[in-house]
Formats: structure tokens, sequence, C-alpha cells
């Protein structure tokens, strides 16, 4: 994680399909251009999911990591307005 | 303004779409929609507004729900025969969305308060089902440059056209005036198949939303069509008119006025 | 000649006037139809003398008063 400058984090563990996304992209709408956020997400479903959604949006993903608790760090650079 | 989790879920479809997006959804809660005619085309339209998260819906209706009304105008059930049609309105919708506030306007809609009925509105709805209702609500929008959807269904047809300010033709541009009464048949004489109402009434919700996000085409210069059994839609191009006398170069009708309505048209409401 | 009519290609006898024209496809009520040729509303008073000529496209708009 220290790789990378993180402007901002999200949680979207507290919620499920599809609201997961949903919530990944309000959090990433509050961004800038260029902007890092780090998101938590938990394993299955939405680890499968959420990072490609992101990158079909247009987003870059930099990096997943696991944490060893059944969640995942997803850092994301936002891509456009 | 900040989206609570449940916000997300109510939403989510919407905010999963590109075309609309948080930004789209805070544009839908801060706008404003009136619907006049909480009937076959004003119910399905208020059900899918409400839904949508139009944060504040206003409904006109002088009338109360009847036994008769059931077959198509589904935001009213059977225990609600007797109550104000505004009043069942408001109660449906505020049970589909708590996040909407609804204005109701238990009234006859007419040229003395139809200017400040729809001062505060961003897009209106005519849900009516008579022709001097239909001519006073075009007129005012026109004035008022106010954009609006018509809409007009009987038997197994339905039809609609928007207009939106200085995107012409209106309604007067195609249909001078009301044909004389009974000229040409309303649905109370005619009937009309009760899906009729979801079909058109839901196209005209559509026309509301994607005027508030402000994404696609609307259907202004044009007249959609539907013919249920033949099954076709056909979307027929409007030639403008210069000598419209309400939105063209030289206009006569320079505020709303009321045509005399028939006693039949009264007894129905409107 | 040929004409589209309502969306619908289909020949026709040439020299035919609106007024004709909504008399072949039996059009209820005439008076409170409003007619476009090509883009262009013809008044009801000029029904009896506007003319059609081959490849004119005419579009017949009618009142639909229900709602609820």
């Amino acid at each position: 994680m220290a790789d990378f400058q993180i402007d901002a984090e999200a949680d979207i563990t507290d919620v499920v399909c599809p609201v997961t996304f949903v919530k990944a992209k309000v959090a990433l709408e509050e961004l800038e251009d260029g902007q890092i956020i780090s998101i938590r997400i938990n394993d299955g479903e939405p680890v499968q999911n959420v990072p490609r959604s992101l990158k079909e949006e247009g987003h870059q993903i930099l990096k997943l990591s696991a944490n060893g608790d059944e969640t995942y760090n997803l850092i994301v650079r936002k891509v456009g307005e | 303004m900040a989206f609570t989790n449940e916000q997300l879920e109510r939403y989510s479809r919407h905010i999963i779409l590109s075309e609309v997006g948080v930004k789209g959804q805070k544009q839908l809660l801060q706008s404003k929609v009136l619907i006049i005619g909480a009937g076959g085309l004003g119910a399905p339209a208020a059900l899918y507004l409400a839904a949508a998260g139009v944060g504040t819906i206003g409904i006109a209706d002088a009338d109360s729900v009847d036994l008769s009304n059931l077959q198509r105008q589904v935001i009213h059930t059977t225990p609600d025969v007797g109550k104000a049609k505004t009043q069942s309105a408001k109660e449906t919708m505020e049970a589909i969305n708590p996040d909407i506030t609804v204005n109701t306007y238990h009234t006859f809609v007419t040229a003395r308060n139809i200017p400040e009925l729809i001062a505060g509105y961003d897009f209106i709805i005519d849900g009516t089902d008579n022709f001097p209702a239909k001519f006073l609500i075009n007129d005012a929008c026109v004035l008022a440059k106010k954009p609006f959807s018509h809409a007009g269904i009987i038997r197994f047809k339905g039809q609609l056209l928007t207009y939106a300010p200085d995107k012409g033709p209106c309604y007067r541009c195609v249909f001078k005036e009301p044909p004389p009464p009974e000229a040409v048949p309303t649905c109370r004489q005619a009937g009309v198949i009760g899906a009729m109402g979801g079909v058109i009434g839901s196209l005209q919700a559509m026309e509301a939303i994607k005027y508030i996000i402000g994404k696609g085409e609307l259907l202004t210069g044009y007249l959609l069509t539907y013919d249920a059994l033949k099954m076709e839609f056909r979307k027929i191009k409007l030639p403008g008119n210069d000598s419209c006398p309400v939105c063209g170069k030289n206009p006569s009708i320079l505020e709303p006025f009321d045509y005399e309505q028939t006693a039949c048209d009264l007894k129905g409401g409107h | 000649m040929k004409l589209t009519v309502s969306g619908n290609v289909k020949e026709y006898a040439g020299g035919l006037t609106v007024r004709k024209l909504l008399e072949l496809e039996q059009v209820e009520t005439p008076e409170y139809v409003t007619v476009s040729v090509n883009d262009e509303f013809i008044p009801t008073g000029d029904f009896d003398t506007a003319a059609l000529s081959d490849g004119d496209s005419v579009e017949f708009l009618y009142f639909m008063g229900g709602g609820r």
C-alpha cells in the first residue's frame, strides 16, 4: 500500500452486490481525475466483480491485495471526469 | 448531499447506468414534476416517477376514486374507492418511496389556477382525458416556457408528444382547436384497454426522466403513435407551424383560457 | 403514382387531392384530422384543392382525447 499515494478510502464490506459496485462508483465520483482510492472489499463475488466493473468504467486498477481476513484492498486510480 | 446505504441500494440500478450515475440520481431527487390527472396515464407515470426518486411530485385531480377506474388506474386500490384520487395517489407513492414529497391539488385545473400550479415545477405531465384540458395545459406550458408531455389514449391506441421551450411544435401547432363535443369519441364513451395507460403513461414518465437527467433525445418534433392491435409504433415527424396562435411568430393567445366543457367532461372530473 | 401514406408505399391513380385520398383511405371524421404532406401541414380549408403528386409522403394525425 505504501507504493501509492492514497487520496481516499472506502469500505464496501457492509453492502452486497450490486450495491458494492454502486458504493465504489459513488466514492470514485467524488474524486478528481488521477486521484487514487483504496477500497476495502469482501472475498467472493465482490472481489470478482467490483474490480472488473470499475475497469469497464475506464478506471485503472493498480493493485489488489488480500488482508488475510477474507477482505481485500483494491487500489484504483480514477480516470476521467 | 451524500447518499445513505439505503438510498444506494434503492437507486442502485439507476446509479450503475453511466447515463444516470450519482449525478443523475441527485438531479432526479432534486427535480419537481407535476402530473395533471391521476388516472389511466397519470397513475403509471406517478408510480414510476415516485419509484425513480423524483424528489417532488405534484398531483392534480378533482375526482374521487370510482370502481370503474380500477381497471386501469393502477395507483388506486379497491379500498380507495370514494377517496380523493390525489390522496389515494399520494399514499401509494409515499409507500413506494418515503424519500419523496408529494403535493396534492384536489381541484379542477383552470386558466385561473394553472399558471400558479405549474410555476414551481420543472416538467409537466398531461394525464387528462378531455380536449379543453389538453389545450389549456399546452397553452399554459408554452406561455410559461415549461416542458411537458402530452398524451392521449383510446380503445387500443395511444399517442404522445413532448414539447420543450423553443423546441416545438406544440400540441396546438398540430391540432388548432378542440373538436366540438362528441365529434370525436373520448375514452369514457369508447373504452380503453387498461394496459394502454401503462404503456403511454410510462413513456411520459420516461420523457420526464430523460429531460431531468439531460440524456438522450426527447420526443420533441414528433408524434409517437401506438396501435396495440397491429402491434405497431410509429414516430411521425411533425412539421413546424409558424402561424401557431400560441407558439408561432405572431401569437394571438397571450394567456391561458378555458374552453367550455361538456357536462360529461365535468362529471368525469376535469 | 406512388404515395407513402402513413408510412406505407402504395400505388394510386393520378390527379388525387387530399380530400379524395381521405375518402379512398376511409378516414373517419376527416374534418378533424390534421394532414401533413412532405413535412408541411395542409390547412383543412385546402383539402379540396391540395393536389398530390408522385412520391409524396402523407400523414394523418388524429385527435386522441382519452387519458383517464
